[in-house]
C-alpha cells in the first residue's frame, strides 16, 4: 500500500509487454514519446515505433488506416489531445469504423496542473463515452494500469485508456481478477457506496478508512470500466446502501458520476453525490492544492459523504 | 509510357455510361442525392476499377486488394454505381436507395456495403486513413496499393495537410490521391470560396509528385494512373480538372446541383442525356 510508482513508467513497461506478445502492435507518436514513455518501446521495436509530430487529428485517421491492415496502433499523447482535439477522427475513424486501435489519453485530468485548462483534461470521459462501440477504461493503481494495457491489447475494437501522472499508490495485488466491464468491490459496507476511478481511486479508499474510523460503514467499489458500465454492481450497491457517492478527476457532468446517475435513475432511483470539477474551468497551482481546491482530497470528500448521508 | 489502346478505350466508356445511369437509377429512387460530385469523378472511378486496382468482387476483403477511400464520402452515388457495375452487389439493390432496407446511406458505410473500404462523410478524413492503409501493407509487405479520391472544396479541411505532411514525410509511395477538381462547391467556385491555387505547387511544396491531367479523358487519367509511383520514395497526387455533373447536360457547372433534389422534368432530360451519349458511342 505505501508504495507509489509513476503510472506513464508503469505504462511504457506494459506496452513492451504487449508488444513482444503481439507483433502486431505498434504506438504512434504526436512528438511526445518521451513524454508518454514510449521510449522503451521505440527501443525495443524501433520499426513499429512511428512518430508523426503534432498532428492528432492526422495520427487518428492513421492509426485507423493501420488497423485495416491488421496493426493494432497504440496512440499515446497528452489527454486532451486525443480526446477533445481529435473528437470527429475518433468517433468516425474509430468508432463508426470499429478499428482496432487503441488511444490513451496520458496526464489526464488535473495533472498538467500549472499548465491550466489547455492541457487538463476534465471532459475526455465525457466526450468518448459518447462513442458507440468504443471501451473507456480508467485504471485506478498501478498494477491495473498494467492489467488494463493487456486487456486493451487483446480485446478487438476501439478503446480509450486514461491515466494520470502524479504517483500512484499500489492499492491491487498483482494476481488479483481483472475484467473489462466488471467492478471490483473493494470493501463491504451497508451505509453508503464510494465509487472511485482512476486517478483518484486512491483518495476514495483513503476516504472510506477515515469514515471507518468514524463507525460509518462504507461499501467501496472500483469502477476502472466507464464503458461498458458494471451495471449490475452499481444497482446492487443503490438497492443495498440507498446512497451513491462518485469520486472521480473529471467534470461532474458527464464522467462516471454522470453515468452512474443515468443508471439508477433508470433502475432503482437513490440520491447520487458527484464530487469532481464543477462547470469552471480548472485553476492552476502545486497538484495536491489542486484537487483540494474542488474538495477531491480523501479528508474532504469523507467530509463531503458525512453530510450527503446525514 | 502505357498507353490505352481504343478497345479499351471503349470498354471503360461503356462502363462510364452504365455507372452514369446508375446514378440516376439511384437518385430516381429517392427523388434526390449529392449529383455534381458523383458524376465529376465517374471517369477516375471507373478508371480505377476497370483498368487499374487489383480488386476481387467476389471476395471483397482479400489481403492483396488494392484499396479505394472516397475521401469526398459525398460522391458516393458515384462510388455504389461503381461497384455495382464491377459485380460487388446485384444492380437491383441501387433502387432501395433512401429506404430503410437499403445498404446504401448517403456516406459510405464499410459494414454495410461490400467492397467500401471506410466510411467517410465528415471531409478532410480519407487521406489520413488512407495514408495509414498504405502504411501498414508497407509494413506488412504486401505490394498493393492505396487510392483516394478527394474533392477540391474538401482542401480547406486542415486535416488534409496533416495527412500530406505525414505521407510524404514517412515516404509513402504506395499511395496514389487523386483531387475531383470540379472547380465547385455548395456555395460557389472554389476559388471564390476558399482558394487553395495553386494546387499543384502546393502539394509539391508538401512533398508530392503531381500531373494534373483531363479528368474526363481515360487516356490521360490511365496514363498517369500506371506510373505511379511518378517518383519513388514520394507519394503520387493526379489533379483531376472535371466538370461539375458531368454528363447532365442542364446541370454542367452548377454549384446548385451539388445536391439535386430531382424534378420529373430533369429527369427525364437526364435520361435523353444519357440516351444520347450512348448513341454517339455505340450507334
Amino acid at each position: 500500500m505505501s508504495e507509489a510508482l509513476d503510472p506513464r513508467k508503469t505504462f511504457g513497461e506494459a506496452l513492451v509487454e504487449v508488444g513482444e506478445k503481439n507483433k502486431n502492435i505498434i504506438a504512434l507518436s504526436a512528438d511526445s514519446s518521451s513524454g508518454s514513455q514510449l521510449t522503451a518501446f521505440k527501443n525495443r521495436f524501433p520499426d513499429r515505433h512511428i512518430e508523426f509530430g503534432i498532428m492528432e487529428q492526422g495520427i487518428t485517421g492513421f492509426a485507423a488506416g493501420l488497423a485495416t491492415t491488421g496493426k493494432i496502433p497504440f496512440f499515446v499523447a497528452i489527454a486532451p489531445f486525443v480526446t477533445a482535439r481529435s473528437f470527429e477522427m475518433f468517433r468516425n475513424d474509430l468508432g463508426y469504423m470499429r478499428q482496432n486501435v487503441k488511444i490513451v489519453g496520458r496526464c489526464s485530468g488535473l495533472t498538467y496542473n500549472t499548465l491550466g485548462p489547455t492541457h487538463q483534461s476534465l471532459d475526455d470521459l465525457a466526450l468518448i463515452r459518447t462513442i458507440p462501440g468504443v471501451v473507456v477504461l480508467n485504471p485506478g493503481d498501478p498494477v491495473e494500469i498494467k492489467k488494463v494495457v493487456h486487456a486493451a491489447a487483446e480485446h478487438v475494437g476501439p478503446v480509450y485508456i486514461r491515466i494520470g501522472s502524479p504517483k500512484m499508490p499500489v492499492l491491487f495485488e498483482e494476481d488479483y481478477n481483472f475484467t473489462i466491464g466488471k467492478g471490483i468491490l473493494m470493501k463491504e459496507g451497508i451505509d453508503v457506496t464510494i465509487i472511485g476511478t482512476g486517478t483518484l481511486l486512491y483518495q476514495a479508499y483513503s476516504a472510506a478508512e477515515l469514515l471507518a474510523k468514524d463507525g460509518i460503514k462504507v461499501r467501496l467499489i472500483n469502477i476502472h470500466t466507464i464503458k461498458p458500465l458494471d451495471k449490475e454492481i452499481i444497482i446492487k450497491a443503490a438497492r443495498e446502501t440507498g446512497k451513491i457517492v462518485v469520486v472521480e478527476e473529471h467534470y461532474i457532468a458527464g464522467g462516471l458520476g454522470g453515468a452512474v446517475a443515468e443508471t439508477v435513475t433508470e433502475s432503482f432511483p437513490v440520491p447520487v453525490k458527484r464530487i469532481g470539477v464543477d462547470d469552471q474551468f480548472g485553476s492552476n497551482g502545486p497538484y495536491d492544492q489542486l484537487i483540494g481546491l474542488y474538495g477531491l482530497r480523501a479528508e474532504q470528500i469523507a467530509e463531503t459523504v458525512k453530510k450527503f448521508i446525514s | 509510357m502505357y498507353s490505352l489502346n481504343e478497345n479499351d478505350e471503349f470498354r471503360l466508356k461503356k462502363n462510364a455510361l452504365n455507372i452514369r445511369k446508375n446514378i440516376l437509377r439511384l437518385i430516381k429512387a429517392d427523388r434526390a442525392g449529392h449529383l455534381g460530385g458523383a458524376l465529376s469523378s465517374v471517369e477516375i472511378m471507373t478508371a480505377l476499377y476497370f483498368q487499374i486496382m487489383k480488386v476481387d468482387p467476389k471476395n471483397p476483403k482479400w489481403e492483396q486488394r488494392d484499396r479505394f477511400v472516397l475521401s469526398a464520402g459525398h460522391k458516393c452515388l458515384a462510388l455504389y454505381s461503381t461497384l455495382a457495375e464491377k459485380g460487388f452487389f446485384d444492380e437491383s439493390l441501387l433502387d432501395t436507395y433512401g429506404s430503410f432496407k437499403s445498404i446504401f446511406p448517403g456516406h459510405p458505410d464499410m459494414h454495410k456495403v461490400p467492397g467500401v473500404e471506410s466510411n467517410t462523410g465528415a471531409l478532410g478524413h480519407g487521406l489520413s486513413i488512407g495514408g495509414g492503409m498504405a502504411m501498414g501493407l508497407r509494413m506488412s509487405g504486401l505490394k498493393a496499393r492505396v487510392y483516394v479520391v478527394l474533392g477540391d472544396g474538401e482542401l480547406a479541411e486542415g486535416s488534409n495537410w496533416e495527412a500530406a505532411a505525414a505521407a510524404s514525410h514517412h515516404g509513402i509511395d504506395n499511395l496514389l490521391a487523386i483531387i475531383d477538381r470540379n472547380g465547385l462547391q455548395i456555395g460557389g467556385r472554389t476559388t471564390d470560396v476558399m482558394s487553395y491555387e495553386p494546387l499543384a505547387e502546393r502539394w509539391r511544396s508538401f512533398g508530392w509528385n503531381v500531373r494534373e491531367v483531363d479528368g474526363h479523358n481515360f487516356k490521360s487519367l490511365v496514363e498517369a494512373m500506371s506510373a505511379i509511383p511518378f517518383e519513388e520514395g514520394k507519394p503520387s497526387l493526379i489533379i483531376a480538372d472535371t466538370i461539375k455533373s458531368k454528363g447532365f447536360s442542364f446541370a454542367e457547372d452548377k454549384a446548385n446541383y451539388h445536391y439535386w433534389k430531382a424534378t420529373t422534368e430533369e429527369i427525364e432530360q437526364a435520361e435523353k442525356d444519357l440516351a444520347e451519349i450512348e448513341r454517339r458511342l455505340v450507334g
